[in-house]
This record gives structure tokens, C-alpha cells and sequence, in this order.
């Protein structure tokens, strides 16, 4: 029998957080236009296939194609946004939708109920990201005039490591923002497209944006204009790593620490 | 089971199905996982080179600087025009890429090893080739090679020669060298990863790049230790000794315009700061002479130069009108009249 004094631990609260969200967001609208928003690429590999078969040789090859996907469309962009609309809302939902007072009335640590929202989170991105980069890794360097699939593989293992690692680390700094702002989407898009663009300056600024640590664990680099294609800046890849996990471990602790501790009024 | 646990493991098996092929791909194919640039295949290239340098013939021929300068001499890398040569391939239509490894100084006549990526009809390529009595072809460990010139007789002794390992990649260059990376690859090795001062510097360059370059310590070593100092008089008596670089990096792109991107590695950031003084020098002493020349003086603006802890970066980003602006009148005069060579794709 539990001792009803004392809450759930950890693990089974967190699990039973993870259940209950994990339907709440794989079923929503926002999945659904995060679903079209991520998967586009297997929708462009498709074409370009279509396309080579109909006007012969195109002007880009199938791996400058999936590198640019990765790299840009991906890494830089669609990945960071997704975990902008989901992380941000993990909590916000809740006190929007007052529904937060069900949660914390139950016998379960705010840390647990912290750790299963992000999970689900995880897991929802996931199952919408990896996919998607699989399929398009397939449609497009099965082309005819692609280069060799053996060699390429590797950087297809490489590749989802790092968009696990995007959707982590941009995850836990924007589910920090989500526990500590009211409105955290305006301070999120402004971090993505203003101060992550200090990645493409000279000098150890880069080294202060995520997004210069995750473009060093990718062999992709398509050719960029301008500043960020003069200055872009290849940072060690164990560095890279080790700062991106180190990071992630530091803002999911913030994230749960401030969750644990804010008193939340929720709006009559 | 609820509906978003079955989206997950649907998900998820799509994932695992996908890396369960890649990792098949991986496993089955000979090729080895690339480095940096550097693609697995071309990992055959042997273990003393000093150089490895990376051509993208494809990006090359779709640029704005082979639209302009397709009639220059001395346009195409020397590997390039000896390969078309010897076995008739056309290198702008045939050709995806090419990597060169060797020693600067090394065998005359043999600028290195060169393995090329691109769509070779492996028949009549070897039909024309033994027909034309350009070259004879020999089996080695299962692979035909090409020697040209003296043929068979003479392989060990260091002439030309050509192996196709596959319908997409070749190898050309000494005929040791040849039967060497062939061997190499028929026995799954691996020898220039063996060479881990360039595999170094390999695995910084930026991947995607039209051309680049590395060296190592040894192929610096011949570099000129010191330049003559600003207002020295003709004896060279005055000179500046320049820091020793320990690995140069040379990165470019040609389109929307030439942009370079030079890494020196000097010992410490001392001698980095000194030889970034020195580049400073030089490009301040090209706008000095701006009055004769205005174009020099773009020039030297479109020149960057900075130091990262022992590092140099010189940056170079050079539109196409200040190219041409910066070429002899008569060279230019000729240029406008001579007709572009036709390439057949």
C-alpha cells in the first residue's frame, strides 16, 4: 500500500505525466501544422525525383538537396520552431487552459510533471521530425545521380543524432522561457532570428549561440551568402557535443527548478 | 494501446527500419564513411601525402567564373587535363569531382594520385583504351588496370596508369601508386586515414566547398622563411623572417563570386599575430600602390584578415568585374574576341 502522505516518485509521476500529454499533443492542431511544416522535404525530394525523371539532370544533385534540408531547412529553422510552439507551451498550456490546478493538486513533484511534459514533447517532435529525414535521406540519395548510399548512411546516423540533439537543447532553453515568461513566444523568435545570428560573426561570439554548435556536428555545409558564408565558423565536434549536452542538462535543471518554486495565479 | 503510442511506434519503426538499412548500406558497401570533404572512397590514397586537395567539377562548370574564364590556359587542375589525354574522358561532362593527394616535388611527369567520382561506362571505355593502343590493361587482384606508354612490362616502373574501381569512381596517377590503392581497396583499407596530421585538417574543412586544399608541417617546409621588409634595397639585405605555418587550409567557392577562405596554423598565437602582420603588410603595401592601379585598392578591401587563438584566416571576396578589372588589357582584349569552347553534356 503507498504512503498517500508522501507523493509519487519521480519515475512513475513522470510516466504518468508523459501518458496523459503525450495523447493531448500528438492529436492537436498544432501537431498537424508542424507535421506539414517538417515533413515539406519529403514532399520537395519527391518532386525533385519526379522532376529529374521529366527534365533530365537538375542544377542541384540530390545531396547538395538533402545537405540543404539538414542544414538549413531542419537544423536551423523548422526544428528550432518546432520546440518554440511545443516547449514554450508545456506549462502555458496548462495556465491558459487552467487546467494546471488539476496537476499540481495531484500527489506528484512539479519536477516529475516538469520532466513527463518534456518528454512527451520529445517524443511528439520525434515521431514528427525523424521520419521525415529518413524518408527524404531515401527518396532523394536513391536517385540515379546520387553519389553511394554506404558512404552517405553515415551521415544519416550523424544527421538524427543532431536533430534529437536541436530538438533537446532548443527544447530545454525554450521550456525554460515557457516556465519563466508569461509570453515566451516574442522572446523565443527573437532569440532564434536575432541572436542566433551571431553565429555567422568572427571571433568567439558564435560559440555563444546553439546553432553554431549544432552545424559543427553536421558534415553538411551548403554554401551560404554573404557574412554567415565568409565567417561560418566550424567549432570541434566533441566540443560541440559536450557543450550541447552540458547546456541542455543545465537549462532542463533551471526549467524545473523555477517551475518547482513559482507560485502560478491563474486568471478568473 | 492508445492512439498516440501507436503513431510513436509507427514513428519509431520507420526511424528503425531506415537505420537499419543505412546501417546495411554502410556495412555492405566497400566505401568507407567520408572525412570532412574527403569521400570515403578517395581514403584510398596512400599514407605519405603531403596534400590532399578537392575539386567539385560539377559546381566548377555551373559557375559564374567558368562562364568567363572557360578559355584560359592552365584553367583545368593538371590531373584533370591528364586524364583527358590519356583515356579521352571528357572531365567537364564526365567528371563529378576529383581528389588529388601527393607530395609537392614528387615524381615528374605524376602530380599525384588522383581519384575521381563521376559516370564511367566501364566497356567502352576499356575498349577504347586497349583499341586506340593508347594503353594495356592488366588484372590486378580482380580490378583491370590501364598503364599507358611502355604497358605491362613496365608497371613497377613508374609510367602512367589508369583502374576504374567501379562504374562511378576511378583512379589515375603513378602505376605503383595505382596497384597500390587498388589493393587497397579490394583488401577494405584505409591508408591516407592512417596520415592523422592531414586527416586532421581534413576534418575541419568546410564540406561543400568548389576546391580546397590542406597541407601538413612537411609540405610547408619548403615555404620561404622571409620576405624582403618593406623599403628594403634590391640586395635583400633587409628581410622579415616569417613565423613557420604547422598546416594551411585553403577552402573556395566561385559562385556568386570568388570567395576564399585561407587557415594557417602557426605554432602558437604569438607567431599567428606575427604572420597575420605580416598578410596585413603585403595587402596594405597593394593598396600603396592604388594610385597606378585603382582596382588594387578593392582589392585590398575585399581582403580580411584576422587571428584565432594560433590560427590565421585571410578571407577573400572577389566580384567578377574586379577580377576582370584586375587583368591585363591585352588579356582582356583577347578574351572579348576569342570564341567560348563548346562543352558537350
Amino acid at each position: 500500500m503507498r504512503d498517500t502522505s508522501r507523493p509519487l516518485a519521480f519515475g512513475p509521476a513522470a510516466r504518468a505525466v508523459f501518458d496523459l500529454s503525450l495523447d493531448g499533443m500528438v492529436f492537436s492542431r498544432r501537431s498537424l501544422l508542424m507535421a506539414l511544416l517538417v515533413a515539406a522535404p519529403v514532399a520537395f525530394a519527391v518532386l525533385y525525383r519526379v522532376l529529374s525523371i521529366t527534365h533530365g539532370t537538375l542544377p542541384l544533385g540530390p545531396s547538395d538537396l538533402y545537405a540543404l534540408m539538414i542544414a538549413i531547412y531542419w537544423v536551423r529553422n523548422v526544428l528550432p520552431l518546432a520546440a518554440l510552439f511545443y516547449a514554450t507551451s508545456l506549462i502555458a498550456d496548462e495556465v491558459e487552459g487552467r487546467t494546471l490546478t488539476y496537476l499540481l493538486t495531484r500527489p506528484l513533484t512539479r519536477a516529475s510533471i516538469f520532466a513527463g511534459k518534456f518528454a512527451a514533447y520529445l517524443a511528439t517532435t520525434f515521431t514528427l521530425a525523424l521520419p521525415a529525414a529518413v524518408v527524404t535521406f531515401f527518396v532523394l540519395m536513391t536517385a540515379p545521380s546520387a553519389p553511394a548510399l554506404g558512404p552517405a548512411a553515415g551521415d544519416l546516423l550523424r544527421d538524427l543524432g543532431v536533430m534529437l540533439l536541436a530538438l533537446v537543447a532548443y527544447g530545454a532553453l525554450f521550456g525554460l522561457l515557457g516556465v519563466f515568461l508569461k509570453r515566451p513566444v516574442i522572446p523565443g523568435l527573437l532569440f532564434l532570428y536575432g541572436w542566433e545570428l551571431l553565429a555567422n560573426l568572427p571571433g568567439y561570439l558564435p560559440r555563444l549561440t546553439l546553432t553554431a554548435w549544432l552545424r559543427s556536428l553536421i558534415r553538411h555545409r551548403p554554401a551560404e551568402e554573404g557574412i554567415s558564408g565568409l565567417f561560418q565558423q566550424v567549432l570541434p565536434s566533441d566540443q560541440s557535443l559536450a557543450v550541447l549536452l552540458v547546456v541542455s542538462l543545465a537549462l532542463l535543471g533551471a526549467a524545473a527548478w523555477i517551475f518547482s518554486r513559482r507560485e502560478y495565479v491563474l486568471e478568473q | 494501446m492508445t492512439r498516440s503510442r501507436l503513431v510513436l511506434i509507427a514513428a519509431m519503426t520507420v526511424v528503425g527500419v531506415g537505420v537499419i538499412a543505412g546501417v546495411g548500406a554502410l556495412w555492405m558497401n566497400p566505401a568507407r564513411a567520408s572525412v570532412g570533404p574527403l569521400a570515403g572512397e578517395a581514403l584510398i590514397l596512400p599514407k605519405d601525402s603531403r596534400f590532399v586537395m578537392g575539386f567539385d567539377v560539377k559546381r566548377f562548370t555551373s559557375s559564374p567564373f567558368y562562364e568567363r574564364f572557360a578559355s584560359r590556359d592552365g584553367l583545368k587542375p593538371e590531373a584533370l587535363s591528364q586524364l583527358e589525354e590519356k583515356t579521352g574522358l571528357n572531365p567537364y561532362r564526365d567528371i563529378d569531382e576529383i581528389v588529388i593527394a601527393g607530395s609537392p616535388g614528387g615524381r615528374k611527369g605524376a602530380p599525384g594520385l588522383a581519384v575521381a567520382f563521376g559516370r564511367f561506362d566501364l566497356y567502352k571505355l576499356g575498349r577504347s583504351l586497349e583499341t586506340d593502343g593508347k594503353a594495356t590493361g592488366t588484372s590486378h587482384e580482380g580490378l583491370t588496370v590501364y598503364a599507358f606508354g611502355d604497358g605491362d612490362r613496365d608497371l613497377k616502373r613508374g609510367g602512367l596508369a589508369v583502374a576504374f574501381l567501379d562504374q562511378s569512381a576511378l583512379v589515375f596517377g603513378a602505376k605503383d601508386q595505382v596497384l597500390a590503392a587498388v589493393s587497397s581497396r579490394v583488401r577494405n583499407e584505409t591508408p591516407l586515414k592512417d596520415n592523422t596530421a592531414l586527416m586532421a585538417l581534413v576534418e575541419k574543412v568546410r564540406p561543400g566547398s568548389t576546391f580546397w586544399m590542406v597541407g601538413d608541417q612537411s609540405l610547408l617546409s619548403s615555404l620561404p622563411t622571409s620576405v624582403p621588409a618593406p623599403g628594403a634595397s634590391a640586395d635583400g639585405a633587409a628581410t622579415m623572417t616569417l613565423p613557420a605555418l604547422t598546416g594551411l587550409t585553403v577552402t573556395g567557392d566561385l559562385d556568386p563570386q570568388v570567395s576564399l577562405a585561407i587557415t594557417g596554423e602557426a605554432r602558437d598565437a604569438l607567431a599567428a599575430k606575427n604572420l597575420a602582420d605580416v598578410v596585413r603588410g603585403l595587402v596594405a603595401m597593394a593598396s600603396l600602390q592604388a594610385q597606378q592601379k585603382p582596382e588594387l585598392q578593392q582589392l585590398a578591401s575585399a581582403i580580411s584578415i584576422a587571428t584565432e587563438e594560433n590560427r590565421v584566416l585571410v578571407s577573400a571576396r572577389i566580384p567578377y568585374e574586379m577580377l576582370e578589372a584586375l587583368q591585363p588589357k591585352k588579356a582582356r582584349a583577347a578574351e572579348a574576341t576569342s570564341p567560348k569552347p563548346h562543352i558537350s553534356r
